[in-house]
């Protein structure tokens, strides 16, 4: 089992550091917050998910740094914003592998959709001093694709109902996050 | 009824004509079938039949039992009883199978579906259909084969009832058995559903041995060019469509 961790930022501007050493999902649910997150992994063969899902209406950012201290360590991390109004919206995602760190996997998700017009920017960064690592980053910046829309209309689904399926998929992109423990997010997402 | 009248449509934003007065009247209970080219406009009639949004009607009309469906967005249309097997149906990342049909049940009935009867009939329909009972969790036709993404279709509209149904090339990318599956489960629809009515686009003349056809329509250049029966199916499989282009 690994160990879980909820966080929930609304309306703050915060700083977590983690020093890792054992598996670990984080689960950060941010509404119109902007955050500074460090993590540590000190401990070999030890794997970390981290979720970040973020609904943003002013200008924020989102810093993520993950220091592969160890052999064979492990992250998985995966951003995934709503910008709903026109403002700023950064994510800067650094993933750090020493060299004397061998055999690790570092992989970064990092998606944005402006609802409106919104100024929405990733900054993925690998930073990679050994040979032998396994790394993958994607990001996307757009709108839900008018083809969701319309298979989900499609089988009589209203656009406000298509919409909110693709909101809660996007946003809540893993099956063991607790609801019970995100109830403002939730909350939250259903007003956008 | 459902009557398309001399519809001509385009590419929105273009001047790409696809369908150029198009007719076409499926009454309740029938079967058409509908062939044709490339790159003709058949899965475009299907989703224009459906108001997809890369589409513009130009003229003419749509109608269901007499009303004009023109101005309604897709989910209403769905609502009316339409229905559309796509040809290459939509992966979406994050919603679920199961979450994605109940939604759309939800919306159509009063009540809200009970959750164990939803999920001990729809077990019961992925049987039929032979789909996996772990696919209901999985993330919509997100690596599902060509065939599952097409079983699945079927499953949805098992689920939702449909009166008007559109299939465009259901059978394509499916082997011999689940060709035959289908066509069972589509059978089986058309005979507990007696007004349920079906437009079956295709290549192949082999699903129309399956679910035989009252009307055949050769579609070409945007427009029904011939309309037979299935001996009009057979001609085709074996002349190709050479007399149909001028
Ligand atoms: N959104 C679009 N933008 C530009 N061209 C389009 C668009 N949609 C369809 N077309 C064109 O319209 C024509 C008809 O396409 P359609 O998909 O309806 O063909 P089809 O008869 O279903 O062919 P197939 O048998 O290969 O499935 C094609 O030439 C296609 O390239
Ligand atoms: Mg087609």
């Amino acid at each position: 089992m690994s160990k879980e961790i909820y966080v929930i930022d609304d309306n703050e501007s915060k700083e977590y550091k983690y020093n890792i050493e054992e598996d670990t999902i984080i689960y950060h649910f941010s509404i119109n917050s902007s955050s500074n997150v460090e993590i540590n992994l000190d401990k070999e063969d030890i794997n970390l998910y981290y979720y970040y899902n973020n609904i943003n209406y002013d200008d924020n950012s989102f810093n993520i740094k993950v220091n592969h201290n160890k052999d064979n360590t492990h992250s998985e991390v995966y951003n995934h914003g709503v910008n709903v109004s026109n403002n700023y919206l950064t994510y800067d995602v650094e993933g750090i592998v020493l060299k004397t760190s061998d055999k690790c996997i570092c992989n970064q998700d990092n998606q944005i959709i402006n609802i409106k017009n919104g100024k929405s920017t990733i900054k993925p960064n690998l930073l990679i001093d050994n040979y032998d690592v396994d790394s993958n980053h994607a990001a996307y910046i757009g709108k839900f694709k008018d083809e969701y829309l319309f298979y989900l209309m499609s089988r009589g689904i209203s656009k406000k109902n298509a919409y909110l399926l693709l909101l809660k998929g996007f946003l809540i992109n893993s099956d063991s996050i607790d609801l019970n423990k995100i109830d403002k997010f939730v909350k939250e997402m259903n007003k956008i | 009824m459902l009557e398309i009248k001399n519809l001509s449509a385009k590419v929105v934003d273009s001047n790409i004509n696809i369908l150029n007065k198009l007719s076409l009247n499926i009454k309740e209970g029938e079967v058409h079938a509908i062939m044709g080219p490339n790159g003709t406009g058949k899965s475009t009639l299907s989703k224009v039949i459906m108001g997809h949004y890369s589409y513009e009607v130009t003229s003419g009309d749509i109608l269901l039992d007499k009303e004009s469906i023109k101005s309604l967005d897709t989910s209403e249309r769905a609502k009316k009883g339409l229905f559309l097997c796509m040809q290459d149906p939509t992966v979406i990342e994050g919603v679920s199978n199961s979450e994605f049909i109940r939604t759309a049940l939800n919306e159509r009935s009063l009540e809200k579906v009970n959750l164990y009867t939803f999920i001990k009939e729809i077990e019961k329909s992925m049987e039929e259909v032979s789909l996996d009972n772990s696919m209901l969790h999985r993330s919509l036709n997100s690596g599902f084969s060509g065939g599952e993404k097409k079983k699945n279709e079927i499953l949805q509209l098992k689920c939702l009832k449909p009166k008007y149904i559109i299939l465009d090339e259901i059978d394509s990318g499916l082997d011999v058995d689940s060709l035959k599956v289908v066509c069972k489960n589509i059978n089986n629809y058309l005979k507990d559903n007696k007004e349920a009515s079906v437009l079956i686009i295709t290549h192949y003349p082999r699903i129309l041995e399956y679910i035989k056809p009252d009307y055949v329509h050769i579609l070409s250049e945007g427009t029904i060019k011939d309309t037979g029966d299935m001996s009009l199916a057979k001609k085709i499989e074996k002349d190709g469509y050479g007399g149909y282009n001028e």
